[in-house]
């Protein structure tokens, strides 16, 4: 028993990814990216058309043709990877996270085959930030205001020996009164609108709340449904989105590091 | 059960009715097993309720009338009923008599009286707050705890309102469906091609088994026939998730009892499979890889190769694990005659899955439903009867062995060919499907017409098997709760949808 576990603890390595891999990192998260130089107006309109949610839309103005992503819409459900013949590809990095709303959203330029305004971020892991603003503590209580558990699947996972979210002085906690951040999945159900906003009031401040997830950013799939109020801002003021449909571990940990980049000094 | 307790709200007529049909009888000549219980509306805009039970045939006995009026509950003689009517009030406001506990369900007090979500809806519903009321058990020295719907730690919310005597529950008040998110709504007029995303949508971590039953559904009713290799993929996909899902699920439970050491190894070998399942599928939890008529991931040579070297180290790994707990007496004593669920209470709610078996029910729709590759394929169901937390921690250990012999069998015999058939979307069809998720039976039924959905019913094996926690709790202490929780493991979006 104990003995075993012992022998076991010694033959085995400790599996933990550093952070310089975490960041950024987006395998298994099936975001889409797009490739430009490929983008042609009739891609743009296959594209827009069997998106099922609001993430990939085109406008049309003055000539031009813009196409828009909204990565806090998008749900990875690769439909436009499959029509893109190559303009929209799997992301293989992922800086888009833990970012502001209008961050989450990508334009490019369809005939001058260029991205307007992109987003110039060099993540670092942040620890500096996090000891100076708690010194070395930071707690959070994760909600699930109607999550399809998915999102939940994930945040467990930081816990494990791969992620091991501890090592940056990162807890999670039981009660909101406990709390420094709220990390808050899913689409805000009707039936749990109330508990929600009780779950805010109830964190002593300063307070940062984070969206997790299509659901947290936008509604997701689930928008426009009666059951549902909308996304965790139409609630509770927000600080940071991890778009994602769920965000893998890596994406979690690089939003919840990259909120406090910016989030420090900004007290509520 | 809640005997006796109505909500003002409601208008009910006294009485029952007896029933037009009489409950079917397997071939036991038990009453047979209730599946399921739906609404639908039909072309006159008619309430059509579908009553789905299991008699032991391959294929289930569904029996069909149109509520016209009162309709007389079955819940006084099949207990299992009793959620599902109450949701078919909320839903299409059927009046039905003869319930004893009609209190809404799925929409809680701020919604008005008289919303039925499956009928048309209001353009703006205003908020309202309408009360509910708890059974109340009196006696000296009764206390009352509320828990939820917050909870703390990583779960999803729900209320649990438990009666106590000093640490002893008397009785414990189930409240859920705080993440009704209107899915079954939400389905209709979609294409029934591209609407598999949803099914994904209701229980997160057994997301593949929803995408799975929506599409074996939707294939039924346009007569689509699945590829060999694709329904072999589907296969692997759904057994790695009820092998994922069970070694967290021991880990988990260790967690429970202070052995924190078990959660943390088998976390472990739980992110191995994730990531292995990242490689080969490109998604950690498979999302986005079942679609009507086949699936959209093909494995190549180098991707079989690896998935079969991962879950065989992965399984050899937990087994070691698992003697450890379960060796270690502060986890015996802990899992031992906890949280006990007895047959004929599991029987009358129609309880499935590994809590099924658990408490001696033999059901596996895997084996008495075959579905896809299972069809004539051979594998152990474990079965034990002692119904405690033990015994479902046994079973799952069993099943997570079985589970991995079958992925690496079916890779080394992964037939050839292509693996997606394209779907018809002519005419008006009816089909449903069962699958055996990691929590036990998935029932879904679909009606389409033209390409597009008209109605989709989702019955969870979460939905079910909630009724029976209240008795599995009852008479332990109240510090045995999240254990015995855990040891059902039950979705609470999966229920609530």
């Amino acid at each position: 028993m104990i003995i075993d576990i012992l022998e076991h603890s010694l033959r085995e390595r400790s599996p933990l990814i550093p952070v310089e891999a975490l960041l950024n990192a987006c395998e298994g998260s099936r975001m889409p990216d797009v490739n430009a130089a490929l983008l042609t107006p009739d891609i743009v309109r296959r594209v827009t058309e069997v998106c099922p949610t609001p993430a990939l839309t085109a406008r049309e103005e003055a000539g031009g043709l813009e196409l828009r992503l909204s990565y806090g819409d998008c749900i990875g459900c690769g439909r436009c990877i499959e029509v893109g013949q190559g303009a929209v590809v799997r992301a293989r990095t992922f800086p888009w996270i833990g970012v502001a709303k209008a961050q989450l959203v990508r334009r490019w330029d369809v005939n001058r085959k260029v991205e307007i305004a992109s987003l110039t971020s060099s993540p670092e892991d942040g620890r500096k930030e996090i000891y100076a603003m708690l010194g070395r503590a930071l707690n959070i209580r994760q909600l699930d205001p109607g999550s399809c558990n998915g999102c939940e699947a994930e945040i467990t996972a930081l816990t494990n020996p791969y992620y091991d979210l501890e090592r940056f002085g990162i807890h999670f906690v039981a009660s909101p009164k406990h709390a420094d951040m709220l990390l808050a999945t899913g689409p805000v159900t009707r039936n749990m609108a109330e508990a929600v906003k009780a779950t805010y009031d109830a964190m002593p401040a300063p307070k940062l709340v984070v969206a997790v997830g299509a659901c947290g950013c936008s509604g997701g799939i689930f928008a426009g449904s009666y059951a549902i109020v909308g996304g965790v801002d139409t609630m509770i003021p927000v600080d940071g989105y991890i778009p994602g449909c769920p965000p893998t571990p890596s994406m979690l940990v690089t939003g919840i590091l990259e909120v406090l980049k910016r989030c420090v000094g900004k007290r509520r | 059960m809640t005997n006796g307790i109505t909500n003002e709200d409601r208008d009910l007529q006294p009485g029952s009715a007896a029933p037009d049909f009489s409950v079917p009888r397997a071939r036991s000549g038990a009453p047979a097993r209730l599946v399921s219980l739906f609404g639908s509306l039909n072309l006159n805009g008619e309430v059509v309720v579908r009553y789905v039970f299991d008699v032991g045939d391959p294929e289930y006995h569904i029996i069909e009338g149109t509520a016209n009026g009162p309709l007389p509950s079955i819940t006084p003689f099949v207990p299992a009923a009793a959620w599902y009517e109450r949701e078919l009030c909320d839903q299409y406001g059927v009046n039905l008599t003869g319930h004893p506990d009609l209190r809404p369900l799925l929409l809680h007090d701020n919604w008005p009286s008289g919303i039925h979500p499956m009928l048309a809806l209001p353009e703006n519903i205003p908020w309202a707050s309408r009360g509910y009321r708890f059974l109340e058990v009196q006696g000296q020295g009764v206390c009352e705890v509320p828990v939820g719907p917050v909870h703390a730690g990583i779960i999803e919310p729900g209320h649990f309102r438990f009666s106590v005597v000093g640490d002893t529950v008397l009785n414990l008040e189930l409240r859920h469906f705080y993440t009704h998110k209107g899915t079954e709504k939400l389905f209709e007029g979609k294409l029934a091609d591209s609407a598999a995303m949803i099914a994904e949508s209701i229980s997160g971590d057994n997301c593949f088994a929803h995408a799975v039953a929506y599409c074996e559904a939707v294939e039924k009713a346009c007569g689509v026939r699945v590829p060999a290799r694709a329904a072999a993929i589907r296969l692997i996909g759904l057994e790695l998730e009820r092998l994922v899902a069970h070694i967290g699920d021991v880990g988990f439970l260790g967690n429970d009892v202070g052995f924190v050491v078990a959660h943390t190894l088998a976390s472990s070998i739980k992110e191995c499979l994730l990531q292995a399942s990242a490689r080969a599928f490109g998604t950690r939890f498979l999302r986005g890889v079942a679609c009507p008529g086949g699936v959209r991931v093909n494995l190549g040579p180098g991707e079989i190769e690896e998935l079969t070297r991962v879950v065989s180290e992965s399984i050899s790994k937990f087994t070691e694990l698992a003697r450890i707990t379960l060796e270690t007496p502060s986890v015996q004593s802990r899992f031992d005659s906890s949280g006990v669920l007895k047959k004929a209470v599991a029987r009358d709610l129609a309880v499935v899955g590994p809590v099924a078996r658990a408490s001696g029910i033999d059901l596996d729709v895997r084996r008495d439903h075959p579905y896809g590759h299972y069809r004539g394929l051979h594998f152990d169901v474990p079965l034990t009867h002692y119904g405690d937390v033990l015994a479902r921690a046994r079973i799952r250990i069993a099943e997570a062995v079985e589970s991995a012999r079958l992925i690496v069998e079916t890779l080394i015999t992964l037939p050839a060919g292509g693996v997606a058939e394209p779907v018809p979307a002519l005419g008006h069809s009816q089909g449903y499907a069962a699958v055996e998720s990691p929590r036990g039976e998935l029932f879904y039924w679909v009606e389409i017409e033209d390409g597009r959905l008209k109605r989709c019913h989702v019955k969870s094996p979460s939905f079910q098997n909630w009724p029976a926690i209240p008795f599995a709790v009852a008479d332990n202490i109240i510090a045995d709760f999240p254990l015995i929780n855990k040891s059902f493991n039950l979705s609470y979006s999966g229920s609530d949808r």
